[in-house]
This record gives C-alpha cells, sequence and structure tokens, in this order.
C-alpha cells in the first residue's frame, strides 16, 4: 500500500508543479485569441473560462501582423539569435579549448577573471556597454545587438568542464596520426563535445531571442527592433496597451523557443547535469 | 625496420626539484622488443613518450635510425603508438579510427582500405569495421589501437602500458597476440608496463628503471636469475623474492634463527664480516629432513594454487614464502624444515643494495 502511495504523491506533487509552470503559458495563449474585454472579465474567478477561449477570435493576430512591424521584429531576432549562437560558440569553444590545454603562466588567473565577470548583473555594465558600442559605430545595428555577450563566461566555463573530462590521450593519439593543433581542435575535439556545444547554443539562442534591456537600449531603431522590444512598445505611450495584441505578439515569440526545447531538451538536460549549473 | 638509440636523454618537468629522467642512455635493436619496466613514477612512461615526440626532452638525443628525432614532430619520427586506454576517436567507426593517420598523410584511398583491411584480418576485426569504439569490448578496443599502429607501417611501435586495463584472462591472451604479432611484422618495439609478468614473458630485453635510471638490462632469465641489485630482486618475480637479513661468518653464512648455509671458500673469503641481504626465489626452497635443513619454522599460511602451494612462514622475524609441490607441503600450523642450495641465492650489500 504505501509502495502505491509513494508515487501517487509524487505524481500529484509533480502535476501540480506542472501547473504552475504551465498555466501562464495557457494563460498567455488563450487570452490571444480573447476579445480584449473578455481577457479581464475572465480573471476572476480562476475557472476553466480563464484558460480557455470559449469564442476563439483571431482579431489580435491579425492586427498584429497587419498593424506591427513584427515579422520584421522576428526576422532580426532570429539573425541576431543564430549569429549569436555561432559566435559565441566559435569563441567560447577556442577560448575554453585554449585555456584547458595551452600551458601558460597565470592561465588559472584568468579564468578566474573572465568567470568574476559572470557575477556582474547586466544592468551594472548597461552604460559603460553602450558608451563601448556607440564607440565602436555599432549602436543602432544588429551586430551592435550581438557583439557583447559572444565572449560568454558561462560558455566558457561549461566548455572548459567538457575538455577537461576528455582523455589527453586523445590528442596525443591524434599528434601521432600526424594532426595538428587546429585539426585534432575540429576533427578530434568538437565531435566529442557535441553535447555541451548544443546546450550552449541552446541556452544562448534562449537568452538571445528573450532578451530585452540591451535591445532596448541599443536598437533603438523600429527597424532593427527585436520580438520581445517591439511586443512591450506596440502601442503607443499615450494609448492604453492592447493586451490581446501583446499576448498574440508573446505566443508568435515563444513558439520558436518551444519548438527548439522540444528537439533538443535531450541535449539540454545532459550539458545542465555536466556543467552542474541549474538552467 | 629501425634501430632506437637514446643518448644521455634527460627530462626534468617545470617546478620539479628532482629530474624524472637522469642520463639515459639505451640502444634497442632493429627488430627487438624491448620491454621498459618499474614501479610507478620511474620514468618509463616518460622516455616512450620523449621517442614517441609527446614530450620534451630537457637534455640529450633521440636517434631512431640514422635521423636525429629529438625536435621532430611525432608524425615524422616514423613511429607508431598504443596507449593504455586505447584513445580510440569515439565518433568514428572502426575503419575510420584505423584510417586516420593515412588519411592526413594523403594516402591514395585504395591503398588505406587496403591496408586497413589487412590488418582488420591480421586482428581478427573484419566484422567490426563499422563499430564505434563504444559498442566493442576492451579487447576488441585494444585490437583497434594496434591496428591503428599497425596500418601506418611504422619503423618503431611505442606501447604504454597497453594491457592495464583488461582483465586477467584477457591480459594474458593479448600478450600472446602482441607477441604473435610481433614476431610476424619483426617491428622494433619498446613496450612499457609496470608489470613483471609482462616484461617476463613478451621481451626480448627487459630494461628496469628506477628513479629516472637504469637499475638494470638484460634478458628476462638472465634479471630473474642474477639481479644486479636489491631492487630488481624484489621487483621480478611473483611470488617476490624472500630477503633475509644474514652474515658471512668464518665461510657460513648466517641468516639468523641459527640457520646457516655453508658457502664455497672462494665465495665466502671476501664477503667474510660483511650485512648482506640474502635473497631467495620461493622456488630455491626445497622440503628436506630435519637434519639436514637450513630453515626451521613453522608454516603459517598454505595457499593451494592447484600445480603448486604458497607455504608462508616466519623465519628470524621475516615474512618468507615457499613454493612447494601441494603433495608436499605441509598444513597450516605444522612444522616445516627447508633446504637451500647456495648456488640458488643472490646475495647484495645490505648498505647499497648490489649484488655482491
Amino acid at each position: 500500500m504505501t509502495a502505491l502511495r509513494r508515487p501517487l504523491a509524487l505524481t500529484l506533487i509533480l502535476l501540480l508543479i506542472l501547473a504552475c509552470f504551465f498555466a501562464p503559458f495557457l494563460w498567455i495563449v488563450s487570452n490571444s485569441f480573447k476579445p480584449q474585454l473578455g481577457i479581464f472579465s475572465d480573471v476572476t474567478p480562476i475557472s476553466w473560462r480563464t484558460f480557455l477561449p470559449l469564442e476563439p477570435v483571431l482579431d489580435n493576430y491579425r492586427s498584429l501582423f497587419e498593424r506591427t512591424n513584427i515579422l520584421r521584429a522576428l526576422l532580426n531576432t532570429a539573425i541576431v539569435s543564430v549569429g549569436q549562437v555561432t559566435l559565441t560558440l566559435i569563441l567560447c569553444a577556442m577560448a575554453a579549448y585554449a585555456l584547458t590545454r595551452i600551458k601558460f603562466r597565470g592561465s588559472q588567473v584568468v579564468f578566474v577573471v573572465i568567470l568574476l565577470t559572470f557575477l556582474l548583473p547586466v544592468e551594472a555594465m548597461l552604460v559603460p556597454l553602450f558608451q563601448v558600442v556607440s564607440g565602436l559605430g555599432l549602436a543602432n545595428s544588429l551586430l551592435g545587438v550581438m557583439i557583447p555577450w559572444i565572449a560568454s563566461p558561462f560558455g566558457l566555463f561549461l566548455l572548459k568542464q567538457a575538455f577537461e573530462e576528455l582523455p589527453r590521450d586523445l590528442e596525443d593519439a591524434a599528434r601521432i596520426d600526424g594532426a595538428g593543433h587546429v585539426r585534432t581542435f575540429f576533427s578530434i575535439i568538437l565531435p566529442n563535445v557535441k553535447v555541451p556545444l548544443l546546450t550552449l547554443g541552446l541556452v544562448t539562442f534562449l537568452f538571445s531571442w528573450n532578451s530585452f534591456l540591451w535591445p532596448l537600449v541599443i536598437a533603438q531603431n523600429p527597424d532593427i527592433q527585436l520580438i520581445q522590444v517591439a511586443i512591450a512598445q506596440q502601442g503607443s505611450p499615450t494609448q492604453l496597451p492592447n493586451w490581446g495584441e501583446t499576448f498574440a505578439g508573446a505566443t508568435v515569440a515563444t513558439l520558436p523557443l518551444i519548438l527548439l526545447f522540444l528537439v533538443l531538451q535531450k541535449y539540454f538536460t545532459q550539458g545542465m547535469a555536466m556543467s552542474g549549473i541549474k538552467g | 625496420m629501425a634501430q632506437v638509440r637514446l643518448v644521455d636523454l634527460g627530462k626534468t618537468y617545470d617546478g620539479a626539484s628532482a629530474n624524472t629522467i637522469k642520463g639515459l642512455d639505451l640502444e634497442v635493436a632493429d627488430g627487438e622488443f624491448l620491454v621498459l619496466v618499474g614501479p610507478s613514477g620511474c620514468g618509463k612512461s616518460t622516455t616512450l613518450r620523449m621517442i614517441a615526440g609527446l614530450e620534451e626532452p630537457t637534455a640529450g638525443e633521440i636517434w631512431i635510425s640514422d635521423r636525429r628525432v629529438d625536435g621532430l614532430e611525432p608524425r615524422e619520427r616514423d613511429i607508431a603508438m598504443v596507449f593504455q586506454n586505447y584513445a580510440l576517436y569515439p565518433h568514428m567507426t572502426v575503419a575510420q579510427n584505423m584510417s586516420f593517420g593515412l588519411r592526413l598523410a594523403k594516402v591514395p584511398k585504395a591503398e588505406i582500405r587496403q591496408r586497413v583491411e589487412t590488418a582488420a584480418e591480421t586482428l581478427g576485426l573484419r566484422d567490426y569495421l563499422n563499430r564505434h569504439p563504444k559498442a566493442l569490448s576492451g579487447g576488441q578496443r585494444q585490437r583497434v589501437a594496434m591496428g591503428r599502429a599497425i596500418v601506418r607501417e611504422p619503423g618503431v611501435f611505442l606501447f604504454d602500458e597497453p594491457l592495464s586495463n583488461l582483465d586477467a584472462q584477457l591480459r594474458g591472451q593479448m600478450r600472446t597476440e602482441i607477441r604473435r604479432l610481433h614476431d610476424r611484422l619483426s617491428a622494433t618495439t619498446v613496450y612499457v608496463t609496470h608489470d613483471q609478468v609482462e616484461a617476463m614473458t613478451l621481451a626480448d630485453r627487459v630494461v628496469v628503471l628506477k628513479d629516472g635510471r637504469i637499475e638494470q638490462q638484460g634478458s628476462p632469465q638472465e634479471l630473474y636469475d642474477r639481479p644486479a641489485t636489491r631492487f630488481v630482486a624484489g621487483f621480478l618475480g611473483s611470488p617476490q623474492m624472500n630477503m633475509l637479513s644474514g652474515e658471512v661468518r668464518q665461510g657460513a653464512l648466517d641468516l639468523g634463527g641459527g640457520s646457516q648455509l655453508a658457502l664455497s671458500a672462494d665465495r665466502a673469503a671476501p664477503l667474510e664480516g660483511r650485512k648482506l641481504d640474502v635473497g631467495i626465489r620461493p622456488e630455491a626452497f626445497r622440503l628436506a629432513a630435519p637434519e639436514v635443513a637450513v630453515i626451521h619454522g613453522r608454516a603459517e599460511m598454505v595457499e593451494l594454487l592447484g600445480a603448486t602451494s604458497l607455504v608462508h612462514f616466519v623465519h628470524a622475524g621475516q615474512a618468507c614464502t615457499a613454493l612447494l609441490e601441494p603433495s608436499e607441503a605441509p598444513r597450516a600450523g605444522q612444522p616445516l624444515h627447508l633446504g637451500l642450495s647456495p648456488d640458488r641465492i643472490s646475495l647484495f650489500d645490505a648498505d647499497s643494495g648490489r649484488a655482491v
């Protein structure tokens, strides 16, 4: 009896946790299909009406795509996210490999100093970053949005752990086989840290896709607005927010992430377990 | 094929107080199977890695055939190496693992295929060519590692404790295969191990290293029968050589506990009064009648090994082992009388540990 009760209790707890995480998503999606008035009239008392659009309408989506620049923002975000993932993977993998394998005096200090930057909140770096990126002439450009984050201390940490777990004999064997540093790195090392690379790619993509504050500051031109900023700014400052459109925008913005996560979640959880860091 | 010559080779690691390798002079003849053996930290793997080009020597020269190779990249040295943990590339198939070096060397595809197939045939890997290493057993992985070395047709094969990760039965099997392979290819081989059984069974010549220096080198039998130092005596042979304290008095060797062993006059005379360590192989003991026995004691424990029995006893406060026929071995607790022939003992100076 106890043996049966325990999994039942566990299942109930898990269901409760699932509901806590899932309910806001459901609420957002449901509201995106409701007319503006229906959104608030259904909030209380909480019932199935809160989470299900009884008379679904597509008006919010229609006006979102017709009235706002959402497609442009989606494209911008995709360019920034893919670019940021690519550059982060290249830079972090090479830096982590160098810090793991090339012996030089003070390498540990370099590593610790890089990790310390992990502790600085983005808000604290905003003004100096803005000055540097503007100084480089990259303000109001997609490159300016992604460039401060490609040297990711988290990425360095994650990949350094992965490289350290690879037996050094693999590199020795490659040297004996006649491979140089570059060949060894690309043909032997990288294919064997696929999971951490995918994890880092996914985390970077999530971070980049969801970023709001920095894109808001650095990309003020509406043509290069990113999705989260575009959703927040879809109404004009003098109007009340159009919540239906906001929920529709949030749904559109979340969809690619959910799809990506569903496809790659195996690697994501494996990689997180390896790094010893919670997502 | 090739010879290997190490001239006054030295290695000191950064920050290390002592040299890892000190003035090592060694020649490996063409086609010879040389085994470097010694305890952990004696510098045997470092020596091998210096020959391979994976470590830079801090002193001396390395020659392979008539080329000085220290300073050359591993690929330029005409060597191939087999690692302790196999070091197979996990993301490549067996065939890709074996051919990686050839592909880098831009060997024509047809020739690569032919060499890989020949090696796979030799090593019984034909059916596994498309498998990944994780789908292979330890023994098969080690064969792939050997295959990767063979296909390159190197002048010198280097083995770094290749059997350490295998279980005892497989180790014995692979030992035979390695020796058979060597005999077939007649390749110059330098083999590093800490396992004295491997050293004894595989080598044409054994080099015993201790603290970065050569302690003794010679054929396995030579080292076993005539160890030059107490260290070599203790290192080679399983069970270990018994070591008793002794002193020559009036032409006889006093082994303590009232035991005396008569020595020939010309052997005893120069040793008169010297403190000695007396090395006795367990199989040198034989059961004897109490009146003629040299050692008298009591069997403390008897291990039956099937073909032989190990009888443990204490003599003059030192634990000893005798290897006897199971039929003649006493039971634990019974009195034990052992005879000993003077020409089956090794004598070492008690202070320097060198044979006298």
